[in-house]
């Protein structure tokens, strides 16, 4: 089955830019310090499996079945045990993101604040569906569960900046800053 | 061991139960024949008390307790039927049901599926949910195995099927909550020897065979208690049968022999085993040809050509012949002396079940090759080596005969034939027998490790085919050897009277769950 017919699990996470080698080698040069940190600070190679995740995104952009077969190999797990982990987050991208991920919030109350307007003005100016990346590559559109800020809806994230207070007519200054 | 724990006492359901300490109110219950309903729980995988069907209330307990891990304690007092735990299940249920497909009409599980059975129970029969369902699809795990994800209740037996016992875990549940799925790593397939167990631990349909798909409703086939003949482990198993014809094999458990599973190799070969073109007549030599006659000349024939014969017997045997259609035919040899019995084993890769390591599809892959040697039967590489120069009388029990020489059974003085199919080899014989396979029979095989265990039969025998031991018990009689064997007990039993390894045997005894032989058992007690 593929991951494909679930458009919503596409997600990033704060530290994430989109724009990234999906190639680049697991792991190198600082990154290869950084994978061998991580491992120092769990008792077993299993338990460094979300950071170790986290950190194969970060160079390459997504969670690729690649890099779920290499993340297997470095930490001991079967490629079904890594896929089952990084499906379970939905901050891990397991198919390719466009340039900007654009994270809607749709939580209750932005929700109340027509948090779908924002999404649709959205869609429609990035000429993409939920879950998809507009076919220059630039933009991927999803909906989230609350991102926490709840004061102020609706509440978008593009990579990783936050923007508050988004009106629908809003988007497309939002969308022309980005450039 | 059970008996070197303390036992301590509850009362479930009103009835007190004494049991040993460790085990778990679920198995408690158990005991008294209260099943409380499980799907994560399976008696031979580990519980993740993860499905909350098994809730029951406990008293003095704040809150239902999942009774598949939840151990006894002394004075424990547990209820698995009051309000409180129908209404925790009652709300599982419809929480398993919220996406379900209720395609019952078309599924292979229905009639033996837990989540129906549960349904029914709990007695819920509106849906009270609004929202439209989630739809994801079937896809293939195996080859041969198709994974209906809509009716998955995610209860992993599968997934820790795979850890536990076959360690390979392959499966794993991927997504969660009602997008969750079972899945190996994307768009792979995975083989396993023992795979096919997966779709038997699924309490639902969602794991189904595909050699099996729409092929019969469970509650249309005819279960028989039997022993798996592919190969010399013996695994204990039920056959589905449907309008005589073996539709598929499931297995039996034996904790002595191969736990809850059996091998895919089984399932997969032996359901052919009737097919094919069958002896159903008797048949003797006229002059250049077989005619068919009934059973009454046919043994009268084969009692006068026996009582002339001058030369000895040689015979050449099949290894899945039962223990008393071997030990008939050899004591019919001995009237005219028994000058040897030969037979071959077809062999394979042995591969061991490692969570399990008892059971193994074994490398002889017959049944009784070893109840063949113990009765003095010979194994060779090529049988009709060992026959090469015989003159005499020469008997083929159940040998499909292939690769046989060509002027096989050429000049020799009497060439008796008997076998569940026509074989081109057997148009030289002078008296064809017709003889059922394990299916349309019952006996016993012993396996590998000296436990003999019985087989039931399941389907008529076609035409006129009889069992060996009854047939050929008459001639034996009618040679003046006593009185035939009415029964197959009796054919065992006298087996068993005769040759010392079956000593203190019985076919009672035996059972359904199959005994070791005296000698089998000493050497298993020095072992342990």
């Amino acid at each position: 089955m593929s991951d494909a017919m679930h458009p919503a699990i596409a997600g990033a996470q704060p530290s994430q830019r989109a724009e990234k080698r999906p190639e680049a080698p697991l792991f190198e040069g600082a990154y290869q310090d950084r994978f061998e940190k991580i491992l120092t600070r769990y008792p077993d190679k299993r338990a460094a499996l979300l950071p170790v995740l986290h950190l194969a995104q970060e160079v390459r952009g997504w969670v690729s079945p690649q890099t779920i077969r290499r993340v297997g190999e470095l930490l001991d797990l079967t490629p079904a045990y890594v896929r089952s982990v990084a499906s379970f987050y939905t901050m891990f991208n397991l198919r390719p993101v466009g340039k900007y991920l654009i994270q809607v919030c749709v939580g209750i109350g932005c929700d109340l604040c027509r948090a779908e307007e924002v999404a649709e003005k959205f869609l429609e100016l990035t000429r993409t569906r939920i879950g998809e990346t507009s076919e220059d590559g630039k933009y991927t559109v999803i909906e989230v569960e609350c991102l926490g800020a709840c004061a102020f809806p609706t509440v978008v994230q593009v990579n990783d900046k936050v923007y508050e207070n988004v009106k629908a007519e809003e988007v497309e200054g939002l969308l022309k800053e980005l450039d | 061991m059970d008996n070197d724990r303390k036992l301590i006492n509850v009362t479930i359901d009103g009835i007190e139960v004494s049991v040993p300490e460790g085990k778990t109110i679920l198995e408690a219950a158990e005991r008294l024949g209260i099943v409380i309903p499980r799907y994560c729980y399976h008696p031979a995988l580990s519980a993740p008390a993860q499905c909350r069907m098994c809730l029951v209330e406990v008293e003095g307990a704040p809150k239902p307790l999942p009774s598949c891990v939840q151990q006894v304690q002394d004075g424990m007092v547990v209820s698995t039927d009051c309000a409180e735990a129908r209404k925790a299940r009652r709300g599982v249920i419809e929480f398993l049901l919220l996406n379900h497909p209720l395609d019952c009409p078309i599924c292979d599980a229905a009639g033996q599926c837990m989540l129906q059975d549960y349904a029914h129970e709990t007695g819920q029969l509106r849906r009270r949910a609004v929202e439209p369902t989630v739809v994801l699809g079937r896809d293939h795990v195996t080859s041969e195995i198709v994974y209906f994800a809509d009716r998955c209740i995610l209860c992993t037996r599968c997934v820790r099927f795979m850890e536990e016992i076959a360690e390979e875990p392959v499966l794993q549940v991927i997504q969660r909550g009602h997008k969750g799925y079972i899945d190996t790593m994307t768009d792979e397939l995975f083989e396993h020897p023992f795979s096919m167990n997966i779709v038997d631990v699924c309490p639902v349909g969602a794991l189904v065979n595909e050699d099996f798909l729409f092929k019969a409703r469970s509650w249309d086939l005819d279960q028989t208690a039997s022993i798996c003949p592919g190969c010399s482990q013996g695994c204990n198993v039920l056959l589905g049968t449907k309008e005589q014809r073996v539709v598929r094999l499931k297995p039996r458990p034996n904790p002595e022999v191969n736990s809850h599973w059996m091998c895919d190799y089984g399932r997969r070969e032996v359901v052919r085993w009737g097919a094919g073109i069958r002896a159903e007549v008797p048949m003797v030599r006229e002059s250049d040809r077989l005619v068919a006659i009934d059973w009454s000349r046919a043994l009268d024939a084969l009692v006068e050509a026996l009582s002339e014969a001058s030369g000895g017997a040689k015979a050449i045997v099949s290894p899945g012949a039962s223990n008393e259609s071997l030990f008939t035919l050899r004591s019919l040899m001995e009237r005219v002396g028994f000058e040897g019995g030969y037979f071959h084993v077809t062999t394979g890769s042995e591969q061991v079940l490692k969570g399990f390591p008892k059971l193994a599809l074994r490398e002889d892959r017959a049944a009784n090759a070893r109840g063949a040697e113990l009765l003095g039967f010979e194994r060779v590489d090529y049988v009709y080596g060992a026959l090469l120069g015989h003159r005499g009388v020469v008997f083929v029990l159940e040998e499909a005969l292939d690769g046989a020489p060509e002027d096989f059974g050429e000049g020799v003085e009497l060439f008796i034939y008997i076998g569940s199919h026509l074989s081109p080899a057997a148009g030289k014989a002078d008296i064809v027998l017709p003889c059922p396979i394990w299916a349309e029979m019952e006996g016993t095989f012993t396996n590998f490790e000296d436990r003999v265990q019985r087989f039931n039969q399941a389907l008529r025998p076609p035409g006129l085919a009889r069992p060996i031991w009854l047939s050929f018990s008459v001639a034996l009689a009618r040679l003046g050897a006593g009185e035939p064997f009415t029964s197959v007990a009796a054919a065992f039993g006298a087996l068993a009277e005769e040759l010392g390894v079956y000593s203190g045997l019985s076919y009672e005894r035996i059972g359904l769950n199959g005994a070791t032989t005296a000698a089998a058992g000493s050497a298993a007690a020095a072992r342990r």
